[in-house]
């Protein structure tokens, strides 16, 4: 497979501060990647880059094999993007606007165009100016999802929506996935990412902090475990790599680095499992683990 | 959701509907801080400015006075700026008041018109009318400190142009009365903004109507004058024309004042009465649903930059129509003078014509750089990055967006100088200054691209600089209206971006200004675009 993103080193110093600082991002041809960070860790800039609206200052950005500053109207034809904040010309109407950003790509699918807007519930007659946040966002939806385009960069998109839409979105984008498109989505909702991607790239102030499968990312983290067992649970603490271990009677409950898992289970048998329920790492976990320990460093 | 609801309570100003509006003033002052001290400044700068004009036309010999008090006398300037009121020679002061008292209550009221905008409807608008609604301020707190803001910036205009006025030799009382009509003008069209914000969703249209109001009256005050040097039954119609009939030098009347102020009172009451009538971000005129598609030419960045623009190129057309034939049609009215403008001898009504001509030039200016400045807000709002994340270039886009601002420039001249001619045309009986008038109006447009392309090169080599394009403009047209009476010398007038092309239709066509005037648009508007390509998006 071929990068459809591929950047590293990247540097945007606005004079000595730098809103990147040796970023890298790599994004396969035909994958969902997850874009994650938190406020200001440099995801729009990074996003801005890649669109040739902004110039790096060093580092390398590739995009669907070309450069996006010089490149950028050719590449532009292949792609469709949606911003966090979506601003729509006021006096145009929800439909126009759909249209306008559609056609400039070179037309969009009309049967698709409508179906979208059923889909996202729009009511494209309306003015833009008197759309709320989560109506502007859904016109931007519906013009990116109707392109006919390899790649689609998602940045914050669904900000605003609700979860009946956030849903209908999740749907878009799974869509979109099996028909073959890239999709880079930046986002701070969590579980959307964590259902969506195939990947994901963390970054925090302008640098790349942990990148991979959301499987290598778990091996970082640990499991937790609710059990019920046959008889009390004894000599847990013992064990290596496990955590905030509690015995309720029959009851157990406990955290345990993951490669350190299967002595823990074996020891449970020893007792007779009556049930049990374990919970992989959620990305919530990971990404207050990143922060609180590069908050730590600093 | 945009009708108005009826409910009784909200047309009383008790207590708790004003309550928080001492917050709001303070609010509202502190973001006037620099603004409203720069308008007041500005106008009262302009006192000695014009005086000095004038002082340098009024020279102190019986033969200059007397060709001076016949310009000031004559149909054609009496429509500009008319009133004259007395019949003996004109003092420097007399001859200030006569020519340029008109421009000081113009920009009275557009100070006032922007000011209640910025403060009511602009501030539904954005929505932040909701964050401070939400607080505990009452419905009426917001206008209140509004208008209360404006009677303070009036009050302020009133005495600094007062002490500018004694500066040049006016006495205190008559210059008081000077400073007190501005005044009240500001305050009429302060409340007349207070209304017009109720009556539109767009602040834009909220200061649309106000400012056509006021070119009505300004209008009507100049039909006035024409019918009798001191103000004839039109010229009561018009607040602008009960200010100047406060005669100040010719008398000092003080009465003429009461009207302003009482329709001012009455403005008042109307606004509150609908503002208490009317959902918070609603209006009187309502929005209707639009299009579910676009139209099929709306595919292009052309295509785009009209559609942004037609709603406003047509209004602009109209409102020039309309300047265009009421201007014309004074045409038959004018009565021989030296403007000392054109060459002696020179046929009047051309004269006035090519006056009126150089004028609809000045306007088509300032669309085209409010147009220029839609570029940049397109850009700050973040509203061009969806359309350069398609595969539509910078050039293509900045391109198209001139281009249109371009075509609606040649449009708005055509149709300004067709009025212009055919009002002129109707009141002369000459029906072939239809198509002279249009095509002498035609023929300003390489100055006016000039004026297009200089805030495109600075949109693209340093946008936060684009307002010094609207410096360069005002510069311009001061070194072309007044320089010749100011004897500005021929290298400083050449100065200015205005002073080319001769005055047509009374001129001959100039192709070698023509031809510079249009290298120097494109070759600016080739400097923003390459500046554009390189530099980074807002």
């Amino acid at each position: 497979m071929t990068a459809a993103i591929a950047v590293s080193g990247l540097v945007k110093a606005y004079g000595p501060a730098r809103a990147l600082d040796g970023l890298d991002l790599t994004v396969q041809t035909g994958e969902v990647h997850g874009f994650l960070g938190p406020n200001g860790a440099g995801k729009s800039t990074t996003i801005r880059i890649l669109l040739g609206l902004i110039r790096a200052t060093s580092g390398s950005a590739r995009l669907l094999g070309g450069d996006p500053w010089a490149d950028a109207v050719r590449l532009h034809r292949r792609l469709a993007y949606v911003p966090g904040d979506v601003e729509l010309w006021p006096n145009l109407t929800g439909g126009e606007v759909i249209d306008v950003l559609g056609r400039l790509r070179g037309g969009l699918d009309v049967k698709r165009r409508k179906e979208l807007v059923e889909r996202f519930e729009l009511d494209p007659r309306k003015k833009a100016r008197t759309y709320s946040k989560g109506n502007r966002q859904k016109v931007a939806l519906v013009a990116a999802f109707a392109a006919d385009v390899e790649l689609l960069i998602l940045d914050e998109p669904t900000s605003g929506l609700d979860p009946l839409m956030e849903a209908v979105f999740q749907q878009v984008v799974a869509e979109a996935k099996a028909a073959g498109r890239t999709i880079l989505l930046s986002s701070h909702i969590l579980a959307q990412v964590e259902n969506l991607a195939d990947r994901v790239t963390i970054i925090r102030s302008g640098r790349t902090v942990e990148s991979g499968t959301l499987e290598q990312l778990r091996h970082l983290t640990r499991t937790s475990i609710v059990a019920t067992t046959a008889a009390p649970v004894t000599g847990l603490d013992g064990l290596p790599g496990v955590h905030q271990a509690a015995v309720d009677g029959l009851d157990v409950r406990f955290s345990v680095e993951t490669r350190h898992l299967d002595a823990a289970v074996r020891h449970l048998t020893t007792f007779g499992i009556r049930s049990l329920v374990s919970h992989p790492p959620t990305l919530e976990e990971l990404m207050l683990r990143h922060y609180s320990t590069e908050q730590a460093a600093a | 959701m945009t009708a108005t609801s009826t409910q009784p309570t909200g047309t009383h100003l008790t207590g708790t509907h004003l309550t928080g509006t001492a917050a709001m003033l303070r609010l509202a002052l502190r973001r006037d801080r620099i603004k409203l001290p720069i308008w007041l400044i500005a106008i009262a700068a302009m006192v000695p400015r014009f005086y000095y004009a004038a002082a340098t036309i009024v020279a102190p010999t019986p033969e200059a006075r007397a060709e001076a008090a016949q310009m000031i006398r004559a149909s054609f300037m009496r429509v500009l700026a008319g009133p004259v009121f007395g019949d003996g020679p004109v003092t420097p002061q007399g001859y200030f008041l006569a020519a340029y008292w008109v421009e000081f209550l113009l920009a009275a009221a557009l100070m006032n018109i922007l000011l209640i905008t910025r403060h009511t409807r602009a501030e539904e608008q954005t929505g932040r009318a909701e964050l401070i609604r939400a607080a505990v301020v009452g419905r009426h707190a917001q206008l209140t400190a509004a208008l209360i803001v404006s009677a303070i910036g009036n009050t302020a205009l009133a005495a600094l142009t007062a002490a500018a006025a004694i500066s040049v030799g006016f006495p205190a009382g008559s210059a008081l009365l000077f400073g007190l009509s501005l005044a009240a003008t500001g305050l009429v069209f302060a409340a007349l903004t207070a209304v017009t914000v109720q009556i539109t969703e767009q602040p834009r249209g909220a200061s649309g109507i106000a400012g056509a109001a006021l070119f009505a009256a300004w209008l009507v005050r100049g039909a006035g004058a024409l019918q009798d040097q001191q103000g004839g039954p039109l010229f009561w119609l018009s607040p602008i024309g009960w200010a100047q009939q406060t005669r100040v030098l010719a008398g000092d009347r003080w009465w003429p004042l009461a009207l302003p102020v009482a329709l001012a009172a009455l403005l008042v009451a109307a606004a509150y009465r609908l503002a208490g009538q009317r959902d918070l971000g609603a209006a009187l005129i309502a929005a209707r649903p639009g299009q579910a598609a676009a139209p099929s030419w709306l595919r292009s960045p052309l295509g785009l930059a009209w559609r942004l623009q037609q709603a406003s190129i047509a209004w602009w057309a109209a409102a020039f129509l309309a300047a265009g034939l009421a201007m014309g049609g004074m045409s038959g009215g004018m009565t021989g003078i030296d403007l000392g403008l054109f060459s002696p001898g020179a046929d009047v009504v051309r004269g006035w014509l090519s006056l009126m001509v150089f004028t609809g030039s000045l306007y088509t200016g300032v669309f085209v750089l409010l147009s220029a400045a839609r570029l940049r807000a397109e850009e700050a709002h973040g509203r061009v990055q969806p359309v350069l994340a398609g595969p539509t270039s910078r050039s293509a886009w900045f391109t198209a967006s001139l281009a249109v601002t371009a075509l609606g420039a040649l449009l708005l001249l055509t149709v300004y100088g067709a009025g212009l001619g055919l009002g002129a045309a109707v009141s002369t009986g000459e029906p072939g200054l239809v198509a002279e008038v249009a095509g002498a109006s035609l023929l300003r447009l390489p100055e006016v691209l000039v004026l297009l392309a200089l805030p495109a090169a600075l949109l693209g080599l340093a946008p936060r600089a684009m307002a010094a394009a609207w410096a360069v403009f005002l510069y311009s047209a001061l070194v072309q209206v007044f320089g010749p009476y100011a004897g500005v010398p021929a290298w400083l007038a050449n100065t200015s971006v205005l002073s080319h092309l001769p005055w047509h239709p009374l001129g001959t066509f100039a192709p070698v200004a023509t031809l510079v005037l249009t290298a120097l648009a494109v070759l600016l508007a080739l400097l923003g675009g390459y500046g554009l390509r390189r530099r980074d998006l807002a």
